[in-house]
């Protein structure tokens, strides 16, 4: 008895796997916005004179880079109820996403501020520009745009990263393929056909994310 | 937790380590091969070494072992589920090694190849005694990067039934019902594994850092 | 003239490298059919089963498979006078793994419906189970229509209560799909879900979480389970039929069901609908 390759099923299923599509990039994209908003509030807590903000912050990243995210994101989900936080798939997707991928921000981000020239940040002082408005147009958009394609690349990363929110069931493109696979019984067809898409989604996100930096990014006057 | 408990997690422990070191040396073998090839000179076979590294670089750890899983099976290869995984891992890690060390092969100065072209040393010589040394040495901290990733991943192999320390903890979970202490000591058990290598790979990275400026 | 000999160096190598990675592939050579006599000389059955399923196949915190499947099992394993090799296997991964040729045969809560007959062979039944809804006492579900009281159902991916719930729930029921019995039960015990799909078993494990807590609310269908083999092998469904039979008549399979399921051996019907016990 041999296996015989069945497309069927997939084709079938294609808009179901193309709304699957769309429900991944909605989890890419709300986490990596989450995940720069830790990544900003870290970098600043990580300089900062307190020096219990900078252990919290030292240990937060430390935490999440060494442990697996499927056992963050079953963390969140499943033991956070018995300590009173209850999130539905989809929260808990993103904040798990958000958080990992703040870690990783937090990293980037403080790399490229600390290669900001401590001149620029003197000179924008001595012109008398507030301590807050020297941080961002003179430390954190230069650094942002010094550090965009790393940050590009955690995206994609992150993107990839929302297969695993599956085991929350939360909805995207691999909770959609396991149902469609489970249904038909053809593994092979269907994670095969969907491991095509993410190529083709981490593809399109990479353009996107490298026009964005041709046209917006990489124009911003900076030194 | 009973000492019953605990001791099918570190059971699970076990296999994450096994797994991830299988892996990591299967992987660096075929990740070397992936990388000289990517840096053969030879336009055709670069480009295919190349897509090759896209594939597994622009696709999710889990769909790859999910498709590597039942291909092999429809290869008819009757073979383990743990062999399976480990090609699987194997694959993964040989794409993103190959493209870390391709990028420390083309980071040692042109200047020792076309020393070494002129001593007359061939391409296997060349490789083997000046290339390779001075590009592992640039790669060390992101290979050890790479090998805390990938024992972060083997808690995927729990998607295809295999028992892991993930899927022991979720196991014993299921069994005692505290899920905050069992996933805290899973977390704790990871955290062990891999702290104490991204702490030596990025105290590697200030010495070779400290040792440019 | 070095680089002459340089590039068939290079070559040689390349070459060698693209053959080992080529070469499984084509050694290869799809065999999955098996019968019962090549298990016995292959020395060894591998029986497909739960991991996490108590008490049909589970294992136990010593890392020992357990349960009614793996005595029934056992027991197939000296019918056919081999020893058992058990691979536990998550609920959506069990037809897949008997399909793909890993596992001989299937000893897995596989509850017999009409669409898996036509991916792989039962066997007669040796098992009986019902699909029921699983709700805390404080919510009144008397009838499928009232599911939609419950904020959101969990179910096991793939298992017979994924396909029951997804059925009869009415539509815009929140139901909410995992990977495995253990955690669509984690759910419910950490309240993610309201509501549970699950087997008539559940409810002693979740009495174990929190008592007295839930109940048993629709009974969705009763099922009976068989053992697996895969479409076409004739000799394999031949052999665990004949052991079903002869199970059933010595008394064995009553005492083992007793000791799991804490009831007696219900009588199992002769035929199911859409599902044949023969292979033909």
């Amino acid at each position: 008895m041999n296996y015989k390759l069945d497309f069927a099923p997939v084709i079938d299923a294609l808009p179901a796997l193309l709304l699957g599509c769309l429900g991944t990039l909605w989890l890419a994209l709300a986490g990596m916005a989450l995940a720069i908003v830790i990544g900003i509030g870290g970098v600043v807590l990580r300089d900062s004179r307190i020096k219990l903000f900078r252990w919290l912050v030292i240990g937060f990243v430390e935490l999440i880079r060494n442990t697996p995210f499927l056992v963050q994101i079953y963390f969140i989900f499943f033991a956070l109820p018995l300590a009173g936080v209850r999130l539905d798939p989809t929260p808990t997707a993103i904040i798990a996403l958000g958080v990992n991928g703040g870690a990783y921000a937090i990293e980037i981000i403080r790399g490229g501020v600390q290669s900001i020239n401590k001149g620029q940040v003197e000179a924008g002082l001595a012109l008398g520009l507030h301590k807050l408005s020297v941080f961002r147009f003179i430390v954190l958009k230069p650094a942002l745009r010094a550090v965009f394609p790393s940050l590009a690349s955690q995206f994609v990363l992150l993107t990839l990263t929302t297969s695993i929110a599956s085991a929350v069931s939360a909805y995207e493109l691999t909770s959609v393929a396991k149902r469609v696979e489970s249904d038909s019984f053809r593994s092979f067809e269907v994670y095969g056909v969907v491991t095509l898409m993410y190529l083709v989604m981490s593809w399109i996100v990479m353009n996107i994310l490298n026009f964005i930096s041709s046209r917006y990014i990489s124009t911003y006057p900076v030194k | 937790m009973g000492k019953g408990e605990f001791l099918f997690l570190l059971q699970g422990l076990k296999w994450t380590v096994v797994l991830a070191i299988v892996s990591f040396l299967c992987g660096t073998i075929t990740g070397l091969a992936i990388a000289l090839l990517r840096t053969s000179g030879y336009p055709a076979v670069e480009r295919t070494t190349a897509g090759y590294i896209a594939l597994f670089q622009g696709t999710p750890l889990l769909m790859q072992l999910f498709v590597v899983y039942y291909a092999l099976a429809l290869y008819g290869l009757k073979i383990d589920a743990w062999i399976a995984v480990a090609i699987g891992f194997t694959l993964h890690a040989s794409a993103y090694l190959g493209e870390i060390w391709r990028g420390s092969i083309e980071a040692v100065p042109r200047g020792q190849v076309e020393a070494a072209k002129a001593l007359s040393l061939n391409y296997f010589w060349r490789t083997k005694d000046v290339v390779l040394p001075q590009a592992f040495r640039i790669s060390l901290p992101a290979t050890i990067g790479f090998l805390v990733q990938l024992i972060k991943g083997t808690s995927l192999a729990a998607f295809v039934g295999f028992t892991e320390l993930t899927r022991a903890g979720t196991m014993v979970s299921n069994q005692i019902f505290k899920p905050l202490l069992v996933f805290g000591i899973v977390g704790l058990m990871y955290f062990a594994l891999c702290w104490p290598l991204s702490f030596f790979g990025s105290r590697l990275e200030s010495k070779f850092a400290a040792a440019t400026r | 003239m070095q680089d002459g000999k340089l590039k068939l160096d290079r070559r040689r190598l390349l070459l060698t490298g693209a053959a080992a990675i080529v070469a499984p592939a084509v050694l290869s050579a799809p065999a999955f059919a098996i019968t019962p006599d090549e298990i016995k000389k292959r020395g060894k059955v591998i029986i497909g089963i739960q991991g996490d399923n108590p008490p049909w196949g589970y294992v136990d915190s010593s890392g020992k498979q357990q349960g009614l499947d793996s005595d029934v099992g056992l027991l197939y394993g000296k019918y056919l006078g081999v020893p058992v090799e058990f691979m536990p296997l998550e609920v959506a991964n069990r037809i897949p793994a008997l399909t793909s040729g890993r596992v001989d045969i299937l000893f897995a809560t596989m509850a017999m419906f009409p669409e898996r007959a036509k991916a792989v062979q039962f066997s007669k039944p040796y098992a009986a189970n019902i699909i029921l809804l699983i709700a805390p006492k404080s919510v009144e579900v008397k009838s499928p229509a009232d599911m939609a009281k419950l904020k959101s159902i969990g179910v096991a991916r793939a298992a017979a209560q994924d396909t029951q719930v997804t059925k009869n729930a009415p539509a815009g029921t929140n139901i909410l799909r995992f990977d495995g019995d253990a955690a669509s039960i984690q759910a419910l015990v950490s309240g993610q879900v309201e509501g549970l799909g699950g087997n008539m078993f559940y409810i002693d494990r979740l009495e174990e979480a929190k008592p007295g807590y839930w109940e048993n609310k629709i009974e969705f269908q009763r099922i009976y389970n068989g053992a697996c083999t895969r479409l076409g092998e004739k000799e394999m469904n031949a052999s665990v039929n004949a052991f079903l039979d002869q199970i059933k008549a010595n008394g064995e399979l009553g005492k083992v069901y007793e000791k799991w399921m804490k009831r007696p051996l219900p009588p199992m019907p002769e035929t199911v609908e859409g599902v044949s016990f023969v292979a033909s």
